[in-house]
């Protein structure tokens, strides 16, 4: 994943107007292009859209995977207003997402900034931030399992020794989505620091010398200089860990597999079971695609209001 | 500029809707290849065939399969057995003959779990065996009753049953004696299993009487079928639920007494915690079936098996047989030589050079009698009593498509039941009405 941030675009680029070949070399030119591209839009076509335009069919039938499909039009669309188990694993996701999204960025620009700081061993508390992405969720969901055993756990050890009373975590209906919303955290801010620690240190020194002679203390620094040059990062760190929320499965599957009593199922742990449980294939490719549509929408949304507003994230 | 940008993107429509077209006719197209005739009629036993075996097994199984499979190619060298595992683990087969069915590339012989028979009879493509079962040579009615009616869908047997099982309750005898309480016998009701788990819990050293799946999966549903047999209930009548009847609310009331009022019950929220935490001495009972006494003998636990507790005397339990399903590829010879095969392997002798040999109960009561059943009793002592209990399953699970879905909501009630948030009757009604839809389809 390639990404590029233009934090403030000081000079807009400007391409030459190229000048006209013969047919032939532009031909060739064109095919080195393909020859280049050609791969890789083959694996997009054939792994990512071509799946996707056949699952659109697929939620237009009542299919089990294994016996003939029957075409049910727009009935399984239809369902899922009134299907109160979709209903509830929507609410899952948001309260994920919304605890999630903002937590990552606070606890991402909190830790960045203490990451940016010259002092010794930097390197170490850098990469010891970082450690907890890189593990795989399914690691980490199978480590915070163990932690956060109720009978045998080293969490609710800790809460003993602190004299507080034992809790169910992820056992417990009430708790288990916000016990998952720390793991994902735990595993997930290292991505956000490391991507402010980049803009903190894109930052222009003269803007904040020039601030700091114009007699700034470093609370307004940082109010009036660092928050704003960081817009850009924060949609885009906004977007993706939404994205991410969205789409949280592998430690939903290796912790708690929805429960208890699904008040983990999130809409994405929902398809995967309608799908691949219950082989209900068509109807969990409906709730997939507007799954996708609302992922899409959000998106599509917060470019053109940040379009809108004028900063260069996207 | 515009008229380029608008040539591609008419390219990419042209694109898609081909992709489009193609993909449809992917999902539609399969007829139920259901002609009337038998698959196997012409069948000549000296043509030579290549037949595909998915044995659904991991390493060790799958060897002693290889070696059976050899064993067959030598005694029968115009038939080549390809055999493999066919997928990673046993639920993935299921994924892996979907795929299979969609692409025309699937097996000649494949193992199955036993729920998924009446969604592999709705694909069209399984032989019938219904008048290949019934010649006398075969000795169908050696194999549980419950193994029979799994292995037929709609009338019409499409599978040979490839394991017999069933679920009897396994005590920890050092937790019973530390108690003082007597051992589980074979006439207990579930009264006197209730009180026991009480006695048997103790907070302070994290021990429970007994547990539970709470999962919601079929681990969670099947294990209160038992019970509804027991107090005279049904799980369907014809397509309709019928398992939230007075027997269910009542079946459900023991559990929800027991895990809700007395505490007794360690409600586990994976299926995996509850087999580990009986051979590490933190449960006393467990419900379960001939699959954990590989693991109680290592971690060398000294347990008993008795049957499950009953209502008025009656003591019927669950089965939960898999199968060896049967393709039919319009080829006779290869229909018949997968028959012939899979007579072979399911006959009394081989078959206790397999199932016996990989540690599962035997296929045919013939082999009670085996030196390999004797051998298979001295290795696992609980091994006789789980073989005995094969007569208590009387009726089995319904093999009509949409029991999984219908699985997946009574789980979903008895773990709400379990944890005190609904009652038995809400539940049950719940999963009942959600399930109505999927099973009339």
């Amino acid at each position: 994943m390639a990404l590029t941030f233009a934090a403030t675009p000081r000079t807009p680029q400007v391409v030459a107007p190229r000048p006209r070949g013969k047919r032939g070399r532009a031909a060739r030119r064109s095919l080195t292009g393909w020859a280049f591209a050609g791969p890789a839009t083959l694996m997009v076509v054939g792994l990512s859209i071509f799946p996707a335009v056949w699952a659109f069919f697929i939620s237009r039938t009542k299919w089990n995977g294994i016996a003939p499909a029957t075409d049910v039009g727009w009935r399984n669309y239809q369902r899922i207003a009134t299907d109160p188990d979709a209903i509830a694993a929507a609410q899952h996701t948001l309260v994920l997402t919304v605890l999630f999204v903002p937590g990552s960025i606070l606890l991402g620009i909190l830790i960045a900034v203490a990451l940016n700081q010259r002092i010794r061993l930097i390197g170490f508390y850098r990469t010891c931030i970082f450690v907890p992405y890189v593990a795989s969720a399914a690691a980490t969901g199978i480590l915070a399992s163990f932690v956060f055993n109720p009978q045998f756990g080293a969490a609710n050890e800790a809460l003993r020794r602190l004299g507080l009373p034992a809790q169910q975590f992820l056992e417990s209906p009430g708790q288990a989505l916000i016990v998952i919303c720390l793991i994902a955290l735990w595993g997930e801010v290292g991505f956000c620091a490391v991507i402010y620690l980049a803009a903190l240190q894109d930052i222009p020194r003269e803007l904040v010398e020039a601030a700091t002679v114009d007699g700034a203390g470093k609370w307004r620094v940082f109010r009036h200089i660092t928050l704003p040059e960081l817009r850009p990062v924060t949609v885009f760190t906004a977007i993706w860990q939404t994205i991410t929320a969205m789409q949280l499965f592998d430690l939903i599957y290796t912790t708690t597999r929805g429960g208890p009593m699904n008040s983990t199922q999130t809409v994405v742990y929902y398809i995967y079971e309608l799908a691949f449980q219950t082989q209900r294939l068509g109807y969990g490719a409906a709730v997939a695609y507007l799954l996708f549509a609302v992922t899409m929408l959000l998106t599509v949304g917060v470019i053109w209001y940040n379009r809108r507003s004028g900063s260069g994230a996207f | 500029m515009t008229s380029t940008r608008r040539g591609r993107r008419t390219r990419l429509l042209a694109a898609a809707t081909a992709a489009l077209l193609l993909t449809a006719a992917c999902t539609g197209g399969t007829d139920d290849g259901d002609d009337g005739k038998d698959a196997a009629a012409g069948y000549d036993p000296a043509a030579a065939v290549t037949l595909t075996w998915w044995t659904g097994q991991t390493s060790e199984a799958e060897q002693v399969a290889e070696g059976l499979a050899a064993e067959y190619h030598a005694a029968h060298p115009n038939v080549t057995i390809k055999t493999s595992a066919g997928a990673p683990t046993t639920d993935d087969l299921l994924t892996k003959l979907s795929a299979g069915f969609a692409g025309g590339s699937y097996p000649d012989i494949s193992y199955a779990f036993g729920n998924w028979a009446g969604d592999l009879a709705a694909s069209g493509k399984t032989q019938d065996l219904t008048a290949f079962v019934a010649e006398k040579s075969f000795a169908w009615t050696e194999i549980p009753e419950a193994a029979r009616t799994v292995a037929t869908s709609g009338g019409k047997v499409i599978g040979i049953p490839a394991l017999v099982d069933n679920l009897a309750l396994i005590y920890n005898k050092k937790l019973f004696d530390a108690a003082g309480e007597a051992y589980p016998s074979d006439d207990w009701s579930w009264e006197q299993f209730r009180a026991a788990a009480k006695k048997l819990t103790n907070p302070a050293t994290s021990t429970y009487g007994t547990a539970y799946s709470v999962s919601g999966s079929e681990d969670t549903t099947w294990h209160l079928w038992p019970l509804l047999w027991q107090h005279g209930g049904k799980i369907l009548d014809g397509t309709k639920p019928a398992f939230n009847s007075d027997a269910g609310v009542k079946a459900l009331e023991l559990l929800r007494a027991m895990a809700v009022d007395d505490k007794s019950m360690y409600l586990d929220q994976t299926d995996e915690k509850y087999g580990p935490l009986f051979n590490s001495g933190h449960v006393a009972m467990m419900l379960s079936g001939p699959w954990s006494l590989l693991d109680i003998k290592d971690a060398k636990l000294d347990y008993g098996v008795a049957a499950l507790p009953g209502v008025n005397g009656d003591h019927q339990t669950v089965s939960g047989p898999d199968l060896w399903v049967l393709f039919d590829h319009d080829d006779a010879n290869r229909a018949g030589a997968a028959r012939a095969f899979i007579k072979w392997l399911t006959s009394a002798q081989i078959d206790a050079k397999w199932n016996l040999k990989v540690g599962n109960l035997p296929l045919r009561s013939a082999e009670r009698d085996t030196p390999e059943f004797a051998a298979y009793v001295k290795e696992y002592p609980g091994g006789q009593k789980f073989f005995d209990n094969l007569a208590n399953a009387k009726q089995a699970r319904p093999t009509v498509a949409g029991y999984e879905v219908m699985s997946r909501n009574v789980g979903d009630g008895i773990a709400k039941v379990l944890q005190g948030a609904a009652t038995p009757k809400e539940a049950l009604d719940e999963a009942a009405r959600k399930s109505a839809d999927a099973l009339e389809e």
